[in-house]
C-alpha cells in the first residue's frame, strides 16, 4: 500500500487543527504574535531574581536519542562486559526492554519521550510531572547534598539542583540497576552518575545537555545534548499502563 | 538511514506533525516485511494506555470470518493528532493498513486506519521510533 500526498495532507491537517478537551485551551502567560499565535522566539522569561525560569509545558524535537542516546558520537567508551550486553540487547531487537513492561524510563531517557514534561519551579525544589507513566521528580534547590549512602536505589534517581549563570545544573545519582538508556539498550549500573544542563534559549526552546558518567558501565564520561520545544495551547494528559499487551508478543529476531 | 527523497521528504513532513512512539522497540514485535491491509468491521475499541485497540472482523474470500487486534499509539498520541473516542465506532467497515506481527498471530501494528470511502485517512500513531530498525515513521509511503 502506497500512502498519497493527499492522505498525509488530510493527516497533518488533522494534527494541526484538532485538539480536545483542555488540550484547545490556549495557554496563558505566552507572549504572541500579532494574530495570536504563540511566539516561541520571545526572550527567555526570568523569575525577579533574574534567573531563567524553565516553567512549561516542554517535548522533545525528536526521537534521535529515544532510540539511541549516544546517536551523535562516533564511539562509545564501552567496558567490555557493557559493549557485549549492549550488543546481544540490539541482536534481540530490544526485546527485554523495562520500558515495554511500563518500567519507568529512568534518567535522562525521560528528556527524550514523545510525550509532554511540565516544569513548576517551587522556592525548594524544581518539579517536573512527566506524562508518560505518570512520573515526577523533584530537583532539590535547598543546597542539601546527597546522602552518604542511597539505602532504596530508584529508577528516577536522586537529585539535587543549582544554578550556573543561566544553566540549571541537575545531578542525579542513587539509581537501581534496571533501567536502560534508550531503546537500543545502553546499560549502566546503579554507580550511574548524570549531570544535566537545561538551558532555556528563549521562550520556547531548551536545550538539556545529558552527561552519563558511570566508570563500571563506561571508560569515560560522555554526553548527549537533547533539543526541547514548548507545547503551547495543551495540557498534560494522564497516561497509566493499564493495559499492556506488548510483552507476550515481543519476540525479539 | 533512508533513502530516496520523497521518503525523506514525507517522513519529515509526519515528524513535523506526528510524534512517535515510545514504550517498546517496534522490531522486537512487528515486521515491515510484513504489510497488511484488511478491510472489516470494527466490533470494538479500546482506548486505553500504552496502546488503544481496534478489533475487527475480516472475512476471507470464501466467507469465513477471522479477528484481527490492531495497536494503535497511545490514546494521548491520538488525541492530540485528531482523534476522538467515536471517531471509529463499533459497525464501522474500515481498512487498516500496518504491519504484522512476527509471532504470526491476528495482531498487526496500524499505520493508518481509512473510512470504507477512502475520503478519511487517520494516522493511527504507532509506529515505532526513527532510527530503531524496521520501524517505518506514520503515514510514510511504504518502500
Amino acid at each position: 500500500m502506497r500512502t498519497s500526498f493527499a492522505g498525509l495532507t488530510v493527516l497533518c491537517a488533522l494534527t494541526t487543527t484538532a485538539n480536545a478537551q483542555w488540550l484547545d485551551l490556549p495557554t496563558k502567560g505566552i507572549p504572541r504574535t500579532a494574530d495570536g499565535k504563540p511566539n516561541l522566539a520571545a526572550p527567555t522569561p526570568r523569575t525577579p531574581d533574574g534567573k531563567p525560569l524553565l516553567d512549561g509545558l516542554w517535548v522533545a524535537d525528536d526521537s534521535r536519542h529515544l532510540a539511541n542516546l549516544a546517536t551523535d558520537l562516533k564511539d562509545v567508551p564501552f567496558q567490555p562486559w557493557s559493549e557485549k550486553l549492549y550488543n546481544e540487547r540490539r541482536a534481540n531487537m530490544g526485546k527485554d526492554d523495562p520500558e515495554a513492561r511500563c518500567m519507568p524510563q529512568g534518567v535522562p531517557k525521560v528528556n527524550t519521550l514523545p510525550y509532554p514534561f511540565k516544569i513548576y519551579t517551587t522556592p525548594q525544589a524544581v518539579v517536573i510531572l512527566y506524562e508518560m507513566y505518570y512520573l515526577h521528580r523533584q530537583i532539590f534547590t535547598d543546597g542539601r547534598l546527597f546522602p552518604k549512602v542511597f539505602e532504596s536505589p530508584s529508577w528516577m534517581g536522586y537529585s539535587i539542583g543549582r544554578w550556573e549563570g543561566d544553566d540549571f545544573v541537575v545531578e542525579t545519582a542513587g539509581f537501581n540497576d534496571q533501567m536502560w538508556m534508550d531503546t537500543f539498550g545502553h546499560p549502566h549500573t546503579d554507580a550511574l552518575h548524570v549531570t544535566e544542563r537545561f538551558h532555556r534559549k528563549d521562550f520556547g526552546h531548551m536545550e538539556v545537555l545529558a552527561t552519563i558518567d558511570d566508570p563500571k558501565t563506561y571508560t569515560k564520561p560522555w554526553s548527549a545534548t537533547i533539543k526541547q520545544h514548548l507545547l503551547p495551547d495543551t495540557e498534560l494528559l494522564e497516561f497509566v499502563c493499564e493495559k499492556n499487551l506488548d510483552p507476550q508478543h515481543l519476540v525479539g529476531k | 538511514m533512508r533513502s530516496g527523497s520523497l521518503a525523506l521528504t514525507a517522513a519529515g513532513l509526519m515528524f513535523a506533525c506526528v510524534p512517535m512512539q515510545a514504550h517498546h522497540s517496534f522490531a522486537a514485535e512487528f515486521d515491515t516485511k510484513k504489510p497488511v491491509e484488511l478491510t472489516g468491521t470494527v466490533t470494538s475499541i479500546e482506548w486505553v494506555n500504552p496502546h488503544a485497540w481496534i478489533h475487527m472482523d475480516v472475512k476471507d474470500e470464501s466467507g469465513k470470518v477471522a479477528s484481527w487486534n490492531f495497536e494503535l499509539g497511545s490514546p494521548n498520541l491520538l488525541l492530540r493528532n485528531g482523534w476522538r473516542r467515536d471517531t471509529i465506532k463499533p459497525g464501522d467497515m474500515i481498512t487498516v493498513s500496518g504491519s504484522a506481527a512476527k509471532d504470526g498471530s491476528n495482531l498487526a501494528n496500524a499505520r493508518t486506519v481509512k473510512t470504507i470511502d477512502g475520503k478519511r485517512v487517520f494516522n493511527a500513531g504507532s509506529s515505532g521510533e526513527p532510527g530503531t530498525p524496521g520501524a517505518p515513521q506514520s503515514g510514510a509511503p511504504q518502500q
